[in-house]
């Protein structure tokens, strides 16, 4: 920690004679970038990491490690790129539930929207309204109108309060004007589970991760996120009269705000050359992972959508 | 069926996946043995390797990684008091009294042994069976767990001491301690006094290596034996008398394992823990238990390891992970082209079995070379103490800070380990504190499912629709009272 400051005393003072306030920066990165994921080991974001620490240093010509720092719902990790030095060492890698959710319903060490600026958003997952095979709700009007007869008697399971299935599910239930009985799971393989024993009777879930269940004809989906049809014959969010960014899970790189252009644009460019990889194009499928690289500057413009319709939402469901 | 498992027998028998097996076996044995660093970790870092090897070879090495790195885990419990994670507490309690009898490699080969027992009984009883059990899984929901972890609970601490009592509050504290931080389904904060670092609650390692390795350490220092002469026995290998003898507790820990892994969420802690228990219950000399018993590795030893092959049950048969183990499994499985899932028996089905065979292999293998390292591990104990104990005491702080490399972590490690030093003067145990500190979470979150899915109406719900657990619920405090008694009337009279 001294050595890196005294360091970084000897390269501004360095810097202030030149008058060259880029020249040292264009050598970024000169040592390995620290990836913090504010998750635990195993998830999605672990096993996306993965894939993309092992390519980009092609790239970068640095190491990109990964550190997995979970704890208090992602805060514990968010809060430790927060803190960190804007030098673009070490980043964030996180989704836009705990980015831009969380501040409305507890207390944050940080500001989402002044402490962070998005490098890259890398993919994102659109969920779908999922029901077992038997189940009496054929489409999704059946299952609004079974909730409209009984509120809160349809059960339905999550992954967790104010995670990624529930916050689409919260936000349908807004938009519609029906009332759920949310049952939280310790993740999304405990929330289908409880689907197919019967336990709930409906969830979300990502259509890449329940293909199989779909093949097999155990699950039918009602309804998927965004305005492009998934499924031929399944209606989009938009069709059943939700609209907006519902239902994305979108996976996102962040550095601490006041991180130099230059390494930012430095970043943006490894990360163009990266989805372009061969082999990183196809590990990513490998994974059913899709590839959907937007640049920080436009995923910002949703960050700020996102915090407006999170505030709403989180008014309207805890008044 | 049969002629695909047949194929699969094949295509296992392969040089290739049996180096990889070996080389994965030995990496997760050392990375498991460090403290700090986990299976999990081991696996989530290897995983893209296996993206390059054919499935027959990538995924039996991450297998391997795995059931190498569980066996570690019980390396540091037995040789230091150091365990890594919940399953090897039960281990780390006869173990290291073991090892301070000079009898470190019989423990050692007796944890050997038992868990490649318990691992191989339980994948083929997996392999056997893996449709009736996939039929079992699914009758587990949150009413079932809620009542099977407040039964395991309440046998700890009706079957840890002779003074029930002190055991009940010991676990009373523990569920506290597991209370403080978020609350895992409100997002409430809960006993943080608004300090940020408690949001996230109390991390379990620091607990861990804190109450059971700090306190050894500095006994041996305030005893200041100079020189141990006891430990620096390595001792003698087990032998096959001694095996027979703990036979019969492998495998009824064996069956209480296997059948608990079968109960999504469950997991190895409560296997463990019940395993030692049954096998204390059982014994006509409870008394020795924890007081450097062999049958009591064995039987935690066995139960640990006996939940591997039906966890991976739900993975295999519906493409649901259970926890972050199987959940890398499953992104393993997919790159490989194999969709784990219904279907996939039907159109990878020697694929799969060879998979499951290899498996089983992996534990023939491990037995050869797990056999083989527990000399070179057993040294250990013949370093100088005074060169061991300041050893032992680097790694308790660099395994507590590499686990997610946050100081707090090392301040909790000095608190617990003071607390460990006043909890044994008093001669309170800390085994049952730790067991509801870790088995307090995931019972409240039951719990919490539980209510949620009554809406409220929680008792309503249960006699309604889940008549089994409400039943378990009832008998729960009688099976406590019974075990207690027993207990009782066993140890008395000496």
């Amino acid at each position: 920690m001294f050595k890196l400051t005294l360091k970084k005393l000897a390269l501004s003072a360095g810097l202030a004679a030149m008058m060259l306030p880029t020249a040292a920066l264009a050598d970024y990165p000169e040592k390995p970038i620290t990836m913090v994921i504010p998750f635990g080991a195993g998830g999605s974001h672990d096993l996306n990491s993965r894939v993309i620490t092992s390519i980009i240093p092609t790239y970068l010509e640095q190491a990109m490690i990964v550190r997995l720092t979970p704890g208090a719902g992602g805060q514990k990790g968010t809060q430790e790129v927060a803190n960190a030095e804007a030098d673009g060492y070490t980043l964030l890698f996180t989704h836009n539930y705990v980015d831009m959710l969380q501040q409305y319903v507890e207390n944050l060490p940080y500001e989402p929207l002044e402490d962070f600026v998005p490098i890259a958003r890398v993919n994102y997952a659109p969920i779908g309204v999922v029901v077992r095979a038997d189940s009496p709700y054929e489409t999704f009007e059946d299952l609004v109108a079974a909730a409209d007869k009984e509120p809160g008697s349809i059960q339905m399971s999550h992954s967790g309060n104010w995670g990624a299935l529930f916050v689409p599910a919260a936000q349908i239930m807004k938009a519609r004007d029906i009332s759920l009985n949310l049952v939280p799971y310790k993740g999304g393989g405990p929330a289908l589970q409880a689907l197919l024993s019967g336990d709930a009777d409906v969830t979300m879930g990502f259509p890449s991760t329940l293909s199989s269940q779909i093949e097999a004809g155990e699950v039918r989906v009602l309804a998927t996120a965004g305005t492009e049809r998934i499924f031929d014959d399944v209606p989009t969010f938009a069709e059943v009269g939700v609209e907006g960014d519902v239902g994305f899970m979108h996976r996102v790189l962040l550095a601490p705000a006041g991180t130099p252009d230059d390494v930012i644009a430095t970043l943006t460019s490894a990360f163009e050359k990266l989805v372009e990889d061969k082999t990183f194009s196809g590990m990513m499928g490998r994974l059913n992972e899709t590839i959907d690289l937007l640049d920080g500057p436009t995923y910002q413009k949703m960050r700020e959508d996102q915090a407006i319709a999170y505030s709403e939402l989180v008014e309207a469901l805890t008044k | 069926m049969l002629e695909e498992f047949i194929t699969g027998f094949g295509m296992a028998m392969r040089l290739d996946t049996f180096a990889f097996m070996a080389a994965g076996l030995f990496g997760g044995m050392l990375v498991g043995a460090l403290p700090g660093f986990t299976t999990l970790m081991a696996m989530a870092i290897l995983l893209p390797i296996s993206f390059f090897l054919e499935p027959i070879v990538g995924i039996p090495f991450l297998l391997g990684v795995y059931k190498g790195g569980i066996f570690g885990g019980s390396i540091p419990a037995i040789l230091v008091s150091m365990p890594g994670t919940g399953a090897a507490v039960a281990t780390s309690r006869d173990g290291y009294k073991l090892t301070q009898q000079g009898k470190s490699r019989k423990a050692l080969d007796m944890a050997l042994f038992s868990s490649v027992f318990g691992d191989t009984s339980s994948d083929i009883f997996t392999l056997l069976m893996i449709f009736p059990i996939a039929f079992l899984v699914m009758q587990f929901g949150p009413p079932e767990l809620f009542v099977v972890l407040l039964l395991s609970l309440v046998i700890i601490a009706a079957t840890s001491g002779e003074n029930p009592v002190k055991s009940l509050l010991m676990m009373a504290l523990g569920l506290w301690l597991s209370f403080i931080g978020t609350d895992p389904l409100g997002g409430v904060e809960r006993f943080t006094f608004g300090i940020f670092d408690l949001k996230s609650g109390i991390p379990l390692l620091p607990m861990l290596i804190g109450v059971f390795a700090i306190p050894e350490v500095a006994g041996v220092v305030m005893r200041s034996e100079g020189v141990r002469q006891l430990s620096s026995l390595v001792g003698e290998r087990l032998s096959f008398k001694e095996f027979r003898a703990s036979f019969k507790t492998i495998c009824r820990s064996t069956a209480i394992g296997a059948g608990i892994g079968t109960i999504p969420g469950l997991g190895q802690v409560v296997a463990a823990m019940m395993g030692y228990a049954a096998a204390k219950n059982a014994s006509d000399h409870p008394e020795t238990f924890g007081e450097g018993e062999l049958e009591g590795i064995a039987a935690a030893e066995a139960a640990n390891n006996a939940v591997n092959g039906p966890t991976m049950v739900p993975l295999l048969t519906l493409g649901i992970p259970g926890d972050n183990v199987t959940a890398i499994l499953l992104g393993a499985f997919v790159a490989q082209g194999l969709r784990p899932g219904p279907q996939l028996f039907e159109e990878q089905g020697a694929t799969v079995f060879a998979i499951l065979i290899a498996m089983v292999f992996a534990n023939i293998l491990f037995l050869g070379i797990g056999y083989l390292s527990i000399p070179f591990f057993s040294r250990l104990v013949q370093i100088k103490t005074s060169i061991l104990i300041p050893i032992v005491i680097m790694f308790a702080f660099a395994g507590t800070f590499v686990f997610r490399s946050d100081n707090f972590d090392l301040l909790m490690l000095v608190a617990f380990g003071i607390f460990g030093l006043i909890a044994r003067a008093g001669k309170f145990d800390v085994m049952p504190m730790v067991m509801g500190f870790i088995l307090g979470p995931p019972m409240e979150y039951a719990f919490g499912q539980m209510v949620a899915m009554g809406n409220g109406s929680t008792m309503a719900f249960m006699f309604e629709e889940r008549l089994p657990a409400l039943c378990v619920l009832l008998a729960t405090p009688v099976i406590g009272l019974f075990l207690w008694k027993r207990m009782q009337t066993v140890t008395k009279p000496k």
